[in-house]
């Protein structure tokens, strides 16, 4: 299931740039709902260093025009980071660079998934060069209205252990390996 | 960028509504710069089979929308400002899926000041995003720490 190739006319980024991003590859390894057990918990299969066109493309993405936000010579000189400025919803791109294709929490790239609920909360802004680690605990997993959710923590924690932000991350899924076969096949 | 105190803030303060397209250029860059690939976004043909939400267009990711949602409170008042307040969390729920083509509307409002102390005060702010049809899409909460 090819990724069609006008997307490469958005990338902006080293990261998107050599990201695997055909999600319908190796969506056997995924875990499953079926598979998750609530409190395993482990490092995600890589970290993020975080780099200034990481957070240019996240918020030009989400429609930001304000320049401490997406002009890094006027957020150097303007911003009480002296950095520009990141979008609280950015946590979810170094969560899918972050998780990659194998392990714990690859669920989020199941296809056929719905997203119900999010939660992020920001503890201090990331900034440039730090070396971020995301910790995954499976949180929760129930069935509500013959629905399967699955809920993971994820914490992001840079090189010196400090906490920068959480996300509480919920997805509706295929409940067995058989069902995400029905939609990676479809 | 100027953001108000806690004591100058009222509940029932409105924020100016903010409009994203959700073209599916639009929904392709976010795709990239958020790195969610899943092809119900993406991939046209996929999503004319698969129909994940029973219809068989592409959707924007529910993590665009909560960014839409949350962009309500940042573009008004920063991410981080320099008089000190930033935003602390953001709480979404996600109610239609948006079809691609669609523009959404986010309104809100404050809906409650938590007295917390000097440096610690905080105010909840309730987000509802809207279709092109009028349907109700996605609600947030947004908190996020005022100056004193």
């Amino acid at each position: 299931m090819p990724v069609p190739a006008r997307l490469d006319a958005y990338i902006e980024t080293e990261k998107q740039r050599h990201f695997s991003r055909d999600f319908m590859i190796g969506w056997e390894n995924y875990e499953t709902w079926e598979q998750a057990t609530v409190g395993d918990s482990g490092p995600a299969l890589r970290t993020f260093r975080i780099a200034e066109e990481d957070i240019v493309s996240y918020n030009r993405a989400c429609g930001e025009t304000d320049p401490l936000m997406i002009d890094p010579v006027y957020a150097r000189q303007n911003s009480p980071t002296g950095e520009v400025l990141q979008h609280p919803v950015f946590v979810t791109t170094i969560a899918f660079y972050s998780l990659g294709e194998k392990g714990i929490g690859t669920w989020i790239r199941t296809p056929g998934a719905r997203n119900p609920q999010q939660r992020i909360e920001i503890i201090e802004p990331f900034r440039y060069g730090e070396v971020i680690t995301t910790t995954v605990t499976t949180a929760d997993k129930f069935v509500q209205r013959n629905k399967p959710y699955l809920q993971m923590l994820l914490d992001f924690r840079n090189e010196k252990g400090v906490l920068k932000a959480r996300w509480w991350c919920s997805l509706i899924l295929p409940e067995t390996q058989a069902d995400v076969a029905r939609f990676a096949n479809a | 960028m100027t953001v108000p105190t806690f004591s100058q803030i009222e509940s029932g303060y409105e924020f100016p509504a903010v409009n994203q397209s959700y073209v599916q250029p639009a929904i392709d860059y976010y795709a990239l710069a958020s790195l969610d690939m899943n092809p119900v976004h993406t991939n046209e043909e996929w999503a004319s089979r698969a129909k994940v939400f029973g219809i068989p267009e592409t959707v924007g990711h529910g993590m665009m929308t909560m960014s839409t949602l949350a962009s309500v409170v940042t573009r008004a008042w920063g991410v981080v400002n320099k008089q000190g307040g930033s935003i602390r969390f953001v709480d979404a729920k996600f109610t239609k899926p948006v079809k691609v083509g669609e523009t959404v509307t986010a309104t809100g409002k404050v809906k409650r000041k938590h007295h917390h102390g000097p440096g610690k005060n905080w105010v909840q702010i309730a987000i509802e995003a809207k279709d092109s049809t009028g349907d109700l899409i996605g609600l947030a909460e947004v908190g996020y720490n005022l100056p004193d």
